[in-house]
């Protein structure tokens, strides 16, 4: 008899500790890929809500943007993925990805113009971010106004730029044809005649956010071509640096959200992209990311004080280059090869 | 009854391979077919069996990459020898307690990573590091010299790198060497330098070859010390193959870089392995 109790005793034990496991089991889970960096952020402004309104265990998936992207081309398991427009651009040209119907997404007529199907109709941007010039203000007397001042012979030795294969690499010959009076696109030999004269005032090619950090907490450069993502570490670690305001204006820079083909949630993934672009996500992404998340739902409202590091606002927005992929990955092969031949040898 | 005590004895037979076998089938799933694959996807071009190859080495500025990741390579493995073998010949020769103290310390930057010891040589050699800011301060420079993103500053993080691999690789070889024959060097007239270009060098060669090996394998494959401290103009074939494969999705050109670094390590193990052998076996007949 004592015997039959303990096994009782067993069973019911076993049973308490299965119990949450059959019923998580039970539970759809929908896979978010996203870079590490901003889960903390998305766990409970997006994530919690989002799974106790749908029933549904979120599982993210991290990473940077070209593993990510191949993962779920190859592989597939992912819902939803958070690219920048680069990425994503690479995504739409591979047929990795399904066309959306916007009149799905109950928050889609509140996003910017430049938000709403920046890449055709494969989804919405979901944050601002700009690229452009960050200098150590101390360091020359006559400031940066424009991107061609980054050919003055007093800054020789002096500038960290992104490497081609960088988001921002590649737009650095846009704006070197700029300066040169020409366009890169239609005559590229001019755009990269320009580069080359660029190439004493390089002191590095950086290819990560940190690494630019690096060089100018250190002195090494102290002009640096950047992502506004970047910019809260690099005044932390020096804070004499501040961001150039450019004639020309800055890169306007954009994340995007997209559903691959193999996706198994599509209808949930719309939900939660329609999720993400409400106002108060938005706003709450804007005041707790900080930098590179300018909101582009337009009718966030912000303090001065939050909106001081991001793109914020109509004006803003519409003050920013645009930055064309498509046109961008046609010629990245020949630029590729041309950039090469100028910064490689 | 006979043909149990058979199928028994068959299996006893079979009993080592059956042991190796889930080390085996482990090593073809994570090791073998991986890089089978990898290997095959090399060839695997529409344009040709070869076409991949053929596009790579066309381009001059990959044959530009490869001299240079192969000069960089060879040179950083010169430097960990000269001063691994410095190193290890004063550890070898040391006291019991010393040695032990000296092996820790030696060995003790590879417990770091490669990402902070390639940052530190940053401090180092940067315009406001350690070397600058001393020169400066001493009056013999007055312009901080650029020692940063060049090829020398390449070699000496890569040299720093591997240069206890080169330690560990010899200090067992010298050790081994018996004082007999120093005495017998000495008694028989040799001066100290005669002494080791005569014996220690010769009986060390075993494992400068090993050293070297690892060394130059090593270097050539690691991309992040030539991506922090060499930049761009710097570029080696590992940061090449990391940005196709990571940056740019161009697989195709990817794999070739794999293979092309593959069948280079493997050459460089069988033609030292071959010198190592003919070496010992001379020896053997002397």
């Amino acid at each position: 008899m004592p015997h039959s109790k303990s096994l009782l005793q067993a069973g019911a034990l076993a049973a308490l500790f299965c119990l949450p496991v059959f019923s998580a089991q039970a539970q759809e889970t929908f896979v978010v890929s996203n870079w590490g960096y901003s889960n903390d952020f998305y766990e409970p402004f997006i994530f919690e809500p989002f799974e106790k309104e749908h029933n549904v265990r979120i599982v993210t998936e991290t990473g940077g943007a070209p593993e990510r992207l191949n993962k779920a081309r190859i592989r597939g398991g992912v819902d939803v993925i958070l690219l920048t427009d680069k990425f994503s651009q690479i995504g739409i040209n591979q047929g990795a990805f399904e066309t959306i119907d916007s009149s799905k997404l109950s928050n889609f007529d509140e996003l910017y113009d430049a938000a709403k199907n920046p890449q055709g109709e494969y989804g919405p941007a979901y944050t601002f971010g700009r690229y452009g010039i960050v200098y150590d203000k101390t360091r020359t007397d006559t400031p940066i106004t424009s991107w061609c001042d980054l050919w003055r012979d007093d800054f020789a030795g002096a500038i960290a730029m992104p490497a081609f294969n960088t988001t921002g690499g590649p737009l650095t010959v846009m704006m070197a044809g700029k300066c040169a009076g020409s366009d890169a696109f239609e005559d590229p030999d001019t755009a990269f005649a320009k580069m080359a004269e660029l190439k004493p005032n390089i002191v590095k090619t950086f290819s990560s956010g940190s690494e630019l950090t690096n060089l100018l907490s250190t002195g090494e450069a102290f002009i640096g071509l950047a992502q506004d993502y970047a910019f809260p570490a690099i005044q932390a670690a020096n804070p004499n640096i501040g961001w150039a305001e450019l004639s020309e204006g800055d890169f306007r820079m954009m994340n995007t959200y997209n559903i691959p083909k193999n996706a198994k949630h599509k209808e949930l993934a719309l939900a939660f992209i329609d999720c993400s672009i409400s106002m108060q996500a938005q706003k709450d992404a804007a005041i707790e990311l900080v930098s590179g998340s300018g909101p582009v739902n337009k009718t966030v409202e912000l303090t001065p004080e939050q909106a001081s590091q991001l793109v914020y606002g109509e004006k803003a927005v519409l003050s920013m280059q645009p930055t064309p992929y498509d046109k961008l990955l046609d010629v990245n092969d020949d630029w590729e090869r041309r950039w090469n031949e100028v910064f490689g040898r | 009854m006979s043909s149990r005590v058979s199928i028994v004895q068959r299996l006893s037979a079979l009993g080592p391979w059956l042991l190796v076998l889930p080390a085996t089938a482990v090593l073809l799933f994570i090791l073998i077919i991986p890089v089978a694959g990898t290997l095959a996807e090399s060839f695997s071009n529409p344009a040709g069996l070869f076409a991949n190859y053929r596009d790579f080495f066309a381009d001059s500025y990959n044959r530009t990459v490869m001299v240079r990741s192969f000069r960089i390579a060879f040179l950083s493995t010169l430097t960990a020898l000269i001063l691994g073998f410095g190193g290890a010949y004063m550890i070898a020769n040391s006291s019991q307690g010393l040695k032990r103290v000296l092996l820790i310390l030696s060995v003790f930057p590879l417990l770091t990573s490669v990402v902070v010891r390639s940052f530190s040589f940053m401090a180092i050699l940067g315009r406001n590091g350690v070397v600058n800011t001393a020169l400066m301060k001493l009056g013999i420079i007055s312009e901080p010299l650029e020692m940063l993103f060049t090829q020398g500053a390449v070699i000496a993080g890569l040299a720093y790198l591997f240069t206890p691999l080169m330690i560990l690789s010899l200090v067992g070889v010298l050790e081994n060497i018996e004082d007999d024959l120093y005495l017998a060097a000495g008694s028989l007239g040799a001066a100290p330098v005669a002494v080791f270009f005569q014996v220690t060098l010769p009986l060390a060669v075993p494992g400068m070859i090993v050293g070297s090996v690892l060394v130059f394998t090593g270097s050539l494959a690691t991309f992040v010390t030539p991506t922090l401290l060499g930049g761009e103009p710097q570029m080696t074939l590992a940061t090449l193959l990391y940005q196709k494969a990571m940056i740019s999705i161009d697989w195709g050109v990817a794999n070739t870089i794999a293979a092309i670094m593959m069948g280079t390590a493997i050459f460089c193990v069988v033609v030292l392995g071959t010198i190592a052998g003919r070496i010992s076996a001379r020896r053997a007949v002397h």
